[in-house]
């Protein structure tokens, strides 16, 4: 079909709608209480964007998800920098990194909120844990893959070491960081969720598992789907802003790690 | 690099890590933060060994594992099957594209509430959760890989009378190993964080279960052992792939 998958944004929407109607059909064929047919759940979308006490704890939720987000990457991208220029800041680092990727950051919930109480510091701050890794680790991968020539000619015209960073590394580290960006977006996404989720105060998580807890099940999956949307949003967001900013570099095809929190 | 350049990075790499155990020794020492709140290392560590000969906290460890490895196996089969079926076909290629463009940014612990009602507080909507994470890196890398495949080399198999399918899964999966490896040790870490999550989401049993009856009763200690636990759990496994990937790919020049 290349005609109709010509048209940018036409195949997923044509998946989308092909999944609801997969989950409308599984929903009259099996006909349990547990999975409400897709219409049911999407008449309560509005519902719940309508509501002002939902809506605010939506909103809540995408405002400790971006402070989150913007602080780790003020933190991760320098860091991660000066580990791709500097060996003994990388040797440094490492290991460290290494033994904190397999630990879950929404499972350092109970403890942090041991320290900060549930509110919003601690879900903050396991937002900016699980945004930074993928950021450090990508920016160290873009800082390392500088080529050097490019530095040594920065370094004859005069420039210190502070500029080159700033000037040279980063730009040139800019497509790879941008996957960093991209991938810790999504985590910030599935970070926020899960803690909520854990911590049961407020927030999407906690409306989902009420809703849950309440048996109102058009409300679980109208929720699941809001976030969802936001989800797709934010990816499509991304892609969109990418071309301005790195648009001189080609796409880079990189594995994404969603998923991991 | 020399040895003694890569004994001294290890050194360095030590530093920190010593740094932050000294530093959290030295804050539970000091009586700023209450035994409660922090426990001194020693007796995490101490706590940690004696859990290990615990037959009743291995069970736990042992429900996880299962639920890791279950998961992680069906995303391996499926993620590997379906990436080299949209290599191979047209048809497949534009049916899971769109898919992939909508599930992949969808956050999957989203999805979790849905997997219990339709499936269960048991092991099923566990695994079903660890699948749905662990797929998406596999099938992409896959992917990715298989296409990037010289054709030269599927040319050269039909030549010598090898059927379309054969070659698929004979010649090109083989060529794109290294970069379907790469997906499948994402996967695999992604699989040992999610079952950890939806144990404490839903807690029944497991490690992430420990750690939530942990925090309900204040028992702090109890709350880092099965964090230092997935850990240690998580670079074991790491350790354990690379090994077998080195093994897997000693025929390759280069590895990534």
């Amino acid at each position: 079909m290349p005609r109709i998958s010509a048209i940018p944004g036409l195949p997923p929407l044509i998946a989308a709608a092909g999944l609801l109607a997969l989950w409308e059909l599984a929903a009259r064929t099996f006909d349990i209480s547990g999975l409400p047919p897709a219409h049911a759940a999407l008449r309560e979308v509005p519902a719940i964007l309508g509501d002002p006490e939902a809506l605010l704890n939506i909103l809540a939720s995408i405002r400790r998800m971006l402070i989150g987000f913007a602080l780790a990457l003020s933190f991760a991208i320098p860091v991660g920098l000066m580990m791709g220029r500097a060996r003994l800041v990388a040797a440094f680092f490492n290991p460290l990194l290494m033994i904190i990727y397999p630990v879950p950051k929404a499972a350092l919930m109970p403890i942090i909120m041991l320290w900060l109480g549930v509110g919003d510091a601690s879900k903050t701050l396991v937002i900016f844990l699980g945004v930074s890794l993928p950021v450090i680790y990508h920016s160290y991968q873009g800082a390392r893959a500088v080529e050097e020539k490019m530095l040594w000619s920065a370094a004859a015209m005069g420039m210190s070491a502070r500029a080159r960073l700033l000037r040279v590394v980063f730009p040139a580290a800019l497509p790879e960081i941008m996957v960093g960006i991209r991938t810790g977006l999504v985590l910030a996404l599935i970070t926020m969720v899960t803690s909520e989720m854990i911590a049961r105060k407020q927030g999407v998580g906690d409306i989902l598992f009420n809703a849950l807890a309440m048996a109102q099940y058009e409300t679980v999956y109208a929720t699941i789907v809001i976030i969802g949307l936001l989800g797709f949003a934010i990816d499509v967001g991304f892609e969109c802003l990418r071309p301005r900013l790195v648009g001189w570099a080609d796409p880079v095809h990189e594995i994404a790690v969603v998923g991991s929190t | 690099m020399t040895a003694a350049r890569r004994s001294g990075e290890i050194a360095i790499g030590i530093l920190p890590i010593a740094l932050v155990i000294a530093l959290w020794h030295g804050i539970a020492m000091s009586g700023i933060a209450p035994a409660v709140l922090l426990p001194p290392p020693a007796a995490v560590f101490a706590r940690l060994i004696e859990q290990a000969g615990n037959p009743q906290f291995l069970e736990h460890v042992g429900v996880t594992l299962f639920r890791l490895f279950a998961g992680f196996s069906i995303a391996l089969v499926v993620g590997v099957t379906l990436g080299v079926a949209a290599t191979g076909s047209k048809l497949i290629e534009s049916l899971i594209k769109p898919l992939v463009r909508v599930l992949a940014p969808l956050p999957k612990v989203a999805l979790y509430p849905a997997m219990v009602l339709i499936l269960g507080f048991d092991d099923a909507s566990k695994i079903s959760l660890v699948v749905a994470d662990a797929v998406f890196p596999i099938l992409l890398a896959t992917w990715q890989g298989t296409s990037a495949v010289d054709t030269k080399l599927v040319w050269s198999a039909r030549a010598a009378g090898c059927s379309p399918r054969r070659a698929l899964f004979t010649v090109v999966l083989m060529a794109a190993l290294p970069s379907v490896l790469t997906g499948c040790r994402i996967g695999l870490i992604i699989s040992c964080i999610v079952v950890f999550l939806a144990e404490m989401i839903t807690s029944t049993d497991g490690l992430g279960y420990l750690l939530v009856r942990a925090g309900r009763n204040f028992e702090t200690v109890d709350m880092f052992v099965p964090l230092i636990s997935i850990s240690i759990l998580g670079l074991t496994l790491n350790a354990a792939f690379n090994a077998l990937r080195r093994w897997m790919l000693r025929g390759f020049s280069e590895e990534g």
